[in-house]
């Protein structure tokens, strides 16, 4: 499977354009206070995952990102040709670069371009999740978009936009035997890789993630034991307790993506 | 790191907190520095929000990969006295106390290493056991989100306190182990300490039937066995044996509401996951297929209830409808297609492509349709009929009209127009061909697509026109109604069937019939079987089909006469190959179905019997003079399975009860097992399940049971106890004739 399908014929030249949709959507203002800590996850760690990324990156949370590949797959001339990169070693902008050098017209026209270009100035390069330490400080990734606050190398929501890549998450935490004793939210989201469906899933990625951070902060509010005995029900219980409900909610608003959660441990 | 004590506002004193942080995870070497600097944020007289920084920083130091073991240990040792504290506050804030059991599930492992090799300081054993019980006292009554940390923290003790196969990852603690204490430890007793783990154990997988419904705690659960089954050998059965009896699916009972959904799909997920990670990490473990087969079970379940399947097919159009449009609209909008022009013709003779063209592009005139296959050309017809513009379309329409009537109009003037239209068409067929068909898509940027269709009459027409007999006179010819008349067309005629390629083509049919069951899933809903009276295809799965091909197989041909009779005397040759019938092919194939997989589809098996019995029965009613194939059907099948057999197969059991007639030869085939001491067993078993629940067949299987009990030495001691106990009388004969059994067996079994 390539990272995108961008079906000939199709080739998207009424696709909105990304840098117009980010001025739209993103780049919010920062309210400061309680962020919760993101981490979105797809194939090949280029389009849908990406898409996730830059959004939650705009909307001021800390997000990392990875792919579940073995390797970075790219649609090449025909299906039988795709471009193939190594994950940790190759950049976008090389990438970019590359494609650009090969057949700029096509690359330009099925939306790989535009998205590589979008890519690097997110962050230097494609993560694959297998090779992630989690739990190692991540002090060399100043500058990719959504650092700040991911210093610790850890996420309290992983974010996965296909099945697949769910299952490949959850075998790889049961393989790591779980040392850091974190509890971590998985969740996926089913989003078909294209470069609109990325775009709609990326706007549902990040109305989850402020559905999150909502019950999250609402947690941290409370403060000592005896307001915990006070208030509502929802209010009182805490935000492990309350994903599920937060997710059914979303579920209703975005019948499309359909979704899947488990707790698991980093 | 004395700024606490001044107390700046809050916001400041977090915000240097997280510069000291961020030197920590910059260089390791400031955890330990910095973390006896905020000790004292810990106590329970701190503000909330610094004990909440304190307790989340050491969790996440205890946590860091990036400090070696020894980096750690000195951490821990550091700290564990504030932990306790931490922990052990009343009334401790629910944050705090998450962060505070999460730090001891890193510390224990790093506390029982140090106690192992350092049996001289007891007080932080002492410190870590107290906070051991502390943990575990509030384990039970404690808000959700610390309880999943208690049970992380249960998942470490145990992993400490049983023996490790050695296959864990050697970082973080994974490895601590029983099997590293001493005997003769001064203070850590192994055994105790893995009876309290096997304890701890059974009351954390208690979670998994308890609060089945409570998916938070389930997941948690779930997610933390992983590596306990994998390496700690102790754990693994008892670990296997709860999660497989462990049902997801309870709460699937109750009304679906949409939190309910979430919950059943993330608990059946999860225990999916569990499942398939463990038979595919050891797919030779006995216990492998269990766990494939509950993890499929769960897989049709969830399939079943969430029908995931209708929903993602479901969403392209979905899609379309809800955004897709959105797009389309756009493009409709900002381009209006420019009024529709059409030159009339040039004066002089034109060929019929020329007056249906409807473009200026040479290039496109030139396109040869012909090279686009027939099928991408209807789609694309069709999609343009939808899409197109009323407006449009007549335009063309009148356009060419005008064309045309210009040519008549031009005709008496001139020589007769047609003729050199057709003279043409005659003389260049394929040019023509090529340029009236491009007609069609030359256009797929405007709507004028309809014309293709009447090209393509006109083309057809021309075409018969070219075939039709020489004899037309001209004056017809020239008559541009009567060209337009169809002449008559004929099939050519099919080739001669020879008898040998009539049993070719129905082997190949009756293989095809065969093709969908690969491609078929089994039913979602295991149905209640509704008998033989029940259709054959109310829906389109594999049951369905199965049903099918088996009512073909043994009725299809039923009373055909002389096939029939010729069947007759293949039936020496059981299935004889010579002359196959149709039904006597699906039977050949689907007895080959069957033994394919034949512990699965023994339901197969049985139904055909029932089937073929059924109609056995019919043709003996009705005095029809076919021949009989229940018994041969199932003698073939049986012989079939008993080549495979193993003493596991107690399928063997369920198809003997389950086929319509048992017959004495059989059963017979039963005494074959007893040869072998594997399966002795299996076939007794067999035969004990017939004489107690198959009344009518009782007394069929007590003399195959004699046979066995005078023919074979292994299965006597079995068979005679069945036989003591069902037949009457067996005893005294038994007596009777005792020392000589193998003497006059079959008086015996008519007393």
């Amino acid at each position: 499977m390539s990272a995108v399908d961008t079906p000939t014929g199709a080739a998207s030249s009424s696709k909105p354009d990304q840098n117009e949709q980010n001025g739209q959507n993103g780049g919010r203002e920062d309210s400061g206070g309680f962020k919760l800590k993101f981490c979105t996850v797809c194939a090949s760690n280029q389009n849908r995952s990406m898409e996730g990324h830059l959004r939650l990156s705009l909307a001021n949370y800390p997000v990392i990102s990875f792919g579940t590949g073995s390797l970075v797959r790219l649609p090449g001339p025909s299906i039988t040709q795709p471009n193939v990169y190594k994950f940790n070693e190759t950049s976008y902008d090389s990438i970019y670069r590359e494609l650009e050098a090969k057949d700029p017209r096509l690359y330009r026209a099925n939306g790989l371009l535009n998205m590589l270009g979008r890519n690097r100035q997110v962050k230097w390069g494609p993560e694959r999740w297998q090779d992630w330490q989690i739990g190692m400080p991540r002090t060399k990734h100043k500058d990719d978009k959504g650092a700040d606050g991911m210093e610790g190398g850890v996420a309290d929501v992983v974010i996965t936009c296909e099945e697949r890549c769910w299952d490949a998450v959850i075998e790889d935490l049961l393989n790591r035997g779980s040392p850091l004793n974190r509890p971590v939210h998985v969740i996926n989201i089913d989003i078909k890789d294209n470069h609109e469906e990325a775009s709609v899933g990326g706007r549902a990625i990040v109305d989850l993630a402020d559905s999150l951070n909502k019950i999250a902060a609402e947690e941290r509010e409370k403060v000592g034991a005896s307001a915990f005995d006070s208030g509502s029900v929802g209010a009182r219980s805490g935000f492990d307790e309350r994903v599920p409900d937060v997710l059914a909610e979303w579920q209703e608003r975005w019948p499309n993506l359909p979704a899947t959660w488990t707790l698991a441990w980093f | 790191m004395s700024s606490p004590v001044k107390t700046p506002p809050m916001s400041e004193q977090i915000q240097q907190l997280n510069a000291a942080r961020k030197m920590a995870l910059e260089n390791p070497g400031f955890f330990k520095q910095i973390i006896q600097g905020i000790l004292p944020l810990t106590a329970p007289s701190a503000p909330v929000e610094l004990r909440r920084w304190a307790a989340d920083f050491i969790a996440e130091a205890l946590a860091c990969p990036a400090l070696r073991t020894q980096d750690k240990e000195n951490l821990t040792l550091a700290i564990v006295d504030a932990l306790r504290s931490l922990v052990e506050a009343p009334d401790q804030d629910p944050l705090v106390l998450k962060a505070g059991i999460m730090a001891a599930a890193s510390a224990y492992p790093v506390i029982v290493r140090w106690i192992i090799l350092n049996t001289y300081h007891p007080p932080a054993w002492e410190t870590m056991s107290a906070i051991k019980s502390k943990i575990l006292s509030i384990w039970e009554n404690t808000p959700t989100p610390v309880k999943l940390c208690c049970i992380k923290f249960v998942q470490r003790v145990i992993l400490a306190q049983t023996a490790s196969n050695g296959t864990e990852p050697k970082h973080s603690g994974l490895d601590v182990n029983l099997a590293m204490i001493p005997p003769n430890h001064k203070f850590l007793d192994p055994r105790l300490l893995e009876a309290e783990a096997i304890g701890l154990l059974d009351r954390m997988l208690g979670g998994l039937q308890d609060n089945s419904s409570d998916a938070l705690i389930v997941d948690a659960t779930l997610n933390t066995l992983s590596i306990l089954i994998r390496t700690r050998p102790a754990t693994s059965s008892r670990i296997t044996n709860a999660v497989l009896n462990f049902n997801p699916l309870k709460l699937a009972n109750s009304p679906m509401t949409p939190k309910n959904k979430v919950l059943v799909k993330s608990m059946t997920k999860t225990t999916q996951m569990l499942l398939k990670h463990l038979f595919v990490r050891d797919s030779h473990n006995p216990i492998a297929p269990r766990l494939n087969q509950q993890y499929e079970r769960l897989q049709r379940s969830r399939l079943d209830i969430f029908d995931e399947a209708n929903r993602k097919r479901a969403l392209p159009e979905q899609a379309a409808a809800g955004y897709g449009d959105v797009k389309r609209q756009k493009t409709e909008g900002v381009a209006p297609q420019p009024p529709l022009r059409i030159q009339p013709l040039a004066p002089g003779p034109h060929t019929l492509a020329e007056v249906f063209s409807l473009t200026n592009n040479t290039g496109l005139q030139g396109f040869d349709v012909t090279v686009v296959p027939t099928s991408l050309t209807a789609r694309i017809n069709v999609r343009t009929l939808a899409s197109l513009d009323q407006g449009q379309l007549d335009m063309a329409i009148n356009g060419v009209r005008d064309r045309l009537i210009a040519l008549y109009a031009a005709a008496p003037a001139a020589a007769p127009v047609p003729v050199p239209v057709i003279g043409t068409a005659t003389a260049q067929q394929a040019s023509v061909n090529a340029e009236t068909v491009a007609l069609g898509v030359e256009e797929d940027d405007d709507a004028y697509e309809p014309d293709f269709y009447a090209a393509e009459d006109t083309e057809q027409i021309l075409n018969k026109l070219d075939n039709a007999p020489p004899e037309e006179s001209p004056e017809q010819n020239a008559k541009p109604d009567s060209a337009l008349a169809l002449g008559p067309f004929r099939l050519p005629p099919p080739p001669v069937l020879n008898p040998d390629t009539a049993v070719k083509v129905s082997q190949i049919t009756a293989m095809r019939i065969f093709g969908p069951l690969s491609g078929l899933e089994d039913p979602l809903v295991r149905k209640p079987k509704a008998g033989l009276n029940r259709l054959a295809a109310n829906s389109h799965d594999r049951d369905s089909w199965l049903t099918l091909i088996t009512r073909l197989a043994t009725r299809s041909t039923i009373g055909l006469g002389d096939g029939v009779k010729s069947e007759a005397d293949a039936t020496s040759s059981a299935l004889g190959r010579p002359q196959m019938s149709l039904g006597n092919l699906i039977r050949e194939m689907l007895f080959n179905y069957v033994l394919e997989d034949w512990r699965r589809r023994i339901e197969v098996a049985v139904a055909w019997c029932c089937e073929e019995w059924y109609n056995d029965r019919l043709t003996i009613l009705n005095k029809l003079d076919g021949p009989l194939n229940y018994e041969r059907c199932a003698l073939r099948l049986m012989d079939g399975f008993l080549s495979y057999i193993t003493a596991q197969d107690k399928v063997l059991t369920r198809f003997l009860s389950e086929i319509p007639q048992l017959s004495k030869e059989l059963l017979g085939r039963l005494k074959g097992l007893c040869s072998d001491p594997t399966t002795v067993q299996l076939a007794m078993t067999s035969l004990l399940y017939l004489v107690m629940m198959k009344p009518p067949a009782r007394e069929l299987a007590l003399d195959t049971v004699y046979e066995i009990w005078v023919e074979y030495e292994d299965a006597r001691p079995l068979a005679e106890k069945y036989l003591h106990r069902w037949r009457p009388g067996f005893a005294e004969t038994h007596a009777a004739a005792d020392g000589a059994p193998t003497g006059n067996g079959t008086q015996a079994m008519t007393a």
